[in-house]
């Protein structure tokens, strides 16, 4: 079942390139002003400097420093650091989220912007996946729409939820247990073990709440479910009944989304020239990212095909697919 | 047996008594010895593991090399800063920004049990020790203490001082504590100030500098649980066991000032000799914590390094032994220095193309020289030995290890280091230009050191030395700051010299009177900006073009500097600019068009906070770096919002 789902949801994702295009699309809208804003920065740093040369073919860390001291702390040229190049990207940012680093608040604009987004494509998104054939524009935002409430609705309860568990639980990880008990270890490798073991607890509830909320809106869309206080005890009882699928799917998708990173730490671009080289560079780095939402949306589509697979109801969606309506010209002819 | 040492230095003292006027100047090495040798200690020191605690007693052989007589003597307690919230140290760290509490095993302290001095005749003085704040008037600080003596000690005089005292060891603090069963012991002991013509300059413990004594002769017993290793200042001359579990290791130093220990079971003890054709044999002693196993060849690499270069450069290494210590993880003891012993400080996974341990292993084996050798007061012109250092290890990082220097940084709680092989690192972000240009107008270098605001003074201290320096050496050449380093650091090895005498000997060895440049780096705060305000190269009649390039002084501090035009054909104009004025301009009639113009083309002055400024060209490609860069940008923002959709 788990690996039928998997291999499933994979299908779905070829078969709606549209989906993956779409959020492609969204993912670069939502950074491409705050780059070019940057860009504007770097270029007016740099203006008509011979330092200009230097930077466009290779890399001068002094000149880094120069620019990154032009804004204060928690201004966007601070986050211009050496974690912006090749792999870093990708531990910087799961290391942000997990060691619960301060968001430049123009950072935080983007994050929210782009949360908002996929709040509001998941139902057309889920529709997609669970009908598992075309639907149409029309269709997938018609869906995204009858969606979009229900799932603020959902996404108000999630709020709760990661406020709790970065705000409290997060705290009691990281600033006591993990204070306490390796306060008076000599031996950094101890330590690290120990912070392994509050990353693991971190994650794995993490990764329950979104697995919750996966199968409530899961449930939303196949079962048109109004109350979402009612999807999340069914996603809840669906989990209780099928832990081993849904940890095994879990876990299966956890290992696709391993193995993208592991390839992109081999292969990412570094600093790069400019030129073909450069375009290489972002050619490789668009590939990475697509590969990412592509395993972002293998989650939600493997998980529809396993709720659809173990209620029998493959391919079906209770709420009715809505069509375009006709033109006044018909009524007319 | 414990008190027998020094004989021969009471005698030493006693003659030189009588042949030495009050005129002279008395920090001068003693007959037969290469220090003064006025302060001299035989310390017995037990740790009781189990208490945290010290226990210990010392005599101080203490001469008086100032000018004048003295009624009183003066004593640093430093473990009392960790006594009570309202110490200058912990105000002072708040400060700086740090107002975390310490919880309540960690404090320190010291408490004299007994003071007794022999003059004509023994006195007890234990009930009239007072503790007094000559930096700050903090009654609540106790980290120097005073005892009114019965007679003065005049000038050549001695006294012996017998102090009882038990400590509280603390969690580390200032490098010096415990974690585990892993001890790190400096400024442990009840140490005489230091008495100059002027009178004693015992400054409080302060967050941000350290510290300033008088050489002598270290001779130290310290009993510790049978089984642990023990590494310390000086020399190792017996160990012998007790019936009663514990062990006592006897340490002997010579001209030097301070004495540091540590202690642990963990240590695996290597070592190796370091050798060279012209410069002395030195053991080297390496203390490393298991975990490290395997990082031994790069911390004795680093320190042959440093043994060699220094030695080179600067004078040899006298004392035949060194001392590396690996510290335990969160002992907050790393990166310290200690006469004839230093700790270094490495990471569990450490990158091989990342200088660490490396660069630390050479700034702290490097205090040896300066600090150490050079005894120059730390509480108040910490630049001489801390900023001199900077500048020395920067050019050993890059002479020695230049070729696998590379930018790494840490995730995951600091614990997983990525290395990015395509970003080397210049000697100028090892001399601290970023931390420099954040901090550059926070103190002029001339305040006192402990009088700089506490969370900036180390920009000041470090990174502006070595920059100024290191502008001296572009700007002087190597050879000659090379010689007036070395010429200063044989005149004033094992002695305390001012700043005066350092600026003097570059003054003499350059053949110039550099203060200009003093005043600016040292007495002033400005900062150095120089830039290129136009260039333009338009055509001027037939087949000729009109270069005028306008040059301009940004910051207040001046420097001169060269202004090189380059045209299209490959030709070059150099001008010398002095740099006084707030601009300069340059007319060229030319068959060419300009390409480019560089104020400092060969970036002599390094203190320029603003660098990209200082050219210009008429073929700019700023939108093709710009566009790379934010793509890159882009690419690391795709991938924040990416992790954090996790959560929808």
């Amino acid at each position: 079942m788990v690996a039928s789902s998997w291999r499933d949801g994979l299908t779905r994702i070829a078969d709606a390139p549209a989906v993956l295009a779409g959020i492609y699309f969204i993912t670069l809208v939502a950074a491409l002003p705050l780059a070019t804003a940057i860009g504007f920065d770097i270029n007016e740093h740099l203006g008509s400097s011979l330092t200009a040369n230097e930077v466009a073919d290779s890399v001068n860390y002094d000149w880094w420093q120069e620019f990154a001291s032009q804004g204060g702390f928690l201004t966007l040229t601070s986050t211009f650091t050496p974690s912006i190049v090749g792999f870093a990207t990708t531990l910087d940012s799961i290391s942000s989220l997990l060691d619960k680093r301060p968001i430049v608040p123009a950072i935080a604009f983007a994050l929210g912007f782009y949360m908002f987004v996929w709040v509001f494509l998941q139902g057309g998104i889920l529709d997609r996946y669970a009908r598992g054939r075309r639907i149409g524009a029309y269709g997938f935002f018609a869906a995204s729409g009858i969606f979009f409430l229900r799932f603020v609705r959902l996404g108000l309860v999630a709020g709760v939820a990661y406020w709790f568990l970065f705000a409290y639980v997060h705290e009691w990880l990281f600033a006591r247990w993990y204070v306490n008990v390796t306060r008076d270890i000599a031996i950094e490798r101890t330590v690290f073990y120990w912070r392994v073991v509050m990353y693991a607890i971190f994650v794995a509830l993490l990764a329950l709440t979104t697995t919750v909320l996966d199968y409530a809106k899961v449930r939303a869309v196949v079962e048109d479910r109004r109350s979402m206080a009612g999807a999340l005890i069914a996603a809840i009882r669906f989990i209780i009944r099928n832990p081993g699928r849904v940890v095994g799917l879990y876990l299966t998708n956890t290992f696709l989304f391993l193995a993208v990173v592991g390839v992109w730490a081999l292969i990412n671009p570094g600093v790069g020239g400019s030129g073909a080289s450069m375009w290489a560079g972002v050619l490789l780095s668009q590939g990475y990212i697509l590969a990412r939402l592509i395993v972002k949306l293998q989650v939600l589509a493997s998980e529809t095909a396993l709720f659809q697979r173990s209620l029998a109801h493959w391919g079906y969606s209770a709420v009715p697919l809505a069509t375009r309506p006709e033109p006044p010209i018909v009524e007319i002819a | 047996m414990r008190w027998t040492f020094g004989l021969c230095a009471i005698a030493v003292a006693l003659l030189s008594s009588t042949t030495l006027d009050s005129s002279q100047r008395f920090d001068q090495p003693a007959p037969g010895a290469r220090s003064p040798r006025n302060a001299n200690y035989e310390i017995d020191v037990r740790l009781e593991p189990g208490d945290r605690a010290l226990h210990g007693r010392e005599r101080i052989r203490w001469r008086n090399i100032s000018a004048n007589p003295t009624g009183e003597l003066q004593f640093h307690l430093y473990w009392n800063a960790w006594r009570n919230a309202e110490s200058t140290w912990l105000r002072e760290r708040r400060l700086g920004g740090n107002t975390t509490t310490p919880r309540p095993d960690a404090w320190g302290w010291t408490d004299i049990k007994a003071l007794r001095v022999t003059q004509d005749r023994n006195y007890d003085l234990g009930s009239s020790v007072r503790f007094i704040a000559p930096d700050d008037g903090n009654t609540a600080d106790r980290t120097v203490a005073a005892v009114s003596l019965p007679q003065p000690v005049p000038p050549n005089g001695t006294v012996d001082i017998d102090i009882e005292w038990s400590a509280k060891i603390p969690r580390p603090f200032a490098r010096t504590g415990y974690i585990d069963d892993y001890y790190f012991f400096g400024q442990w002991f009840p140490k005489i100030g230091v008495l100059e013509d002027d009178g004693w300059n015992t400054h409080q413990f302060h967050s941000g500098t350290e510290f300033y004594s008088d050489y002598g002769v270290y001779d130290v017993r310290m009993t510790v649980p049978r089984g642990y290793v023990v590494g310390a200042s000086g020399r190792e001359v017996t160990v012998s066991d007790s019936s009663n579990g514990t062990a006592i290791h006897h340490f002997h130093g010579e001209d030097i000032h301070d004495f540091a220990w540590t202690t642990s079971p963990q240590f695996i003890v290597l070592t190796r000799m370091f050798t060279h054709p012209t410069l002395p044999q030195v053991q080297m002693r390496l203390l490393l914590r298991p975990e490290h196993a395997g990082q031994e060849a790069r911390h004795f690499d680093a320190a042959v390094a440093t043994l060699r270069y220094y030695g080179e450069w600067f004078g040899p290494y006298p004392y035949g032994n060194i001392t590396i210590v690996d510290p335990a993880f969160q002992s907050g003891s790393g990166g310290m220095e200690y006469p004839t012993l230093f700790t270094a400080g490495t990471r569990w996974i450490a990158p091989a193309r990342v200088l660490s341990p490396e660069s630390v292993t050479v700034h702290e084996a490097g205090h040896q020289w300066w600090y150490g050798l050079v005894g120059s007061n730390e509480f108040e012109h910490a630049w001489m030995d801390e900023g001199i250092n900077q500048f020395s290890e920067a050019r050993v990082d890059e002479v020695a290890f230049g070729t696998r220097n590379f930018l790494a940084r840490r995730y995951f709680g600091g614990f997983i280091p990525w290395v990015f092989r395509d970003i080397a690192v210049k000697r100028q972000v090892d001399e601290g230009l970023a931390g420099y240009r954040a901090q550059a107008e926070s103190d002029a270098q001339a305040t006192p050191s402990f009088r700089y605001w506490p969370s900036t003074g180390g920009n000041i201290t470090y990174f502006k030395t070595a920059l100024w320096l290191h502008t001296l050496e572009k700007w002087l050449g190597w050879p000659t700051l090379q010689r007036a380093m070395s010429t200063y650091f044989d005149a004033w090895k094992f002695r305390h010299p001012e700043p005066a005498e350092f600026f003097q000997q570059l003054n003499q060895t350059a053949g110039r009177d550099l203060t200009p440049f003093f005043d600016e780096v040292y007495r002033g705060s400005d900062t150095f900006d120089y830039g290129v305000q136009t260039l333009t190269s338009t055509p001027a009649g037939t087949g000729h073009f009109r270069t005028t390039v306008v040059v301009r002084r940004f910051g207040e501090a001046t420097f001169p500097v060269d202004v090189l035009t380059i045209f299209s054909d490959g030709s070059k104009k150099t001008e010398r600019w002095d740099g006084i004025e707030r601009r300069a301009i340059y007319r060229y009639d030319t068959k060419v068009r300009a390409r480019s113009v560089q104020v400092d083309p060969n970036r002599v002055l390094m203190l320029d906070v603003n660098y990209t400024n200082n050219s210009r060209t008429l073929q700019s490609r700023a939108s093709e770096a710009s566009l790379k860069w934010s793509l890159k940008w882009m690419a690391w923002l795709q991938d924040v919002l990416l992790t954090y959709a996790w959560l929808v």
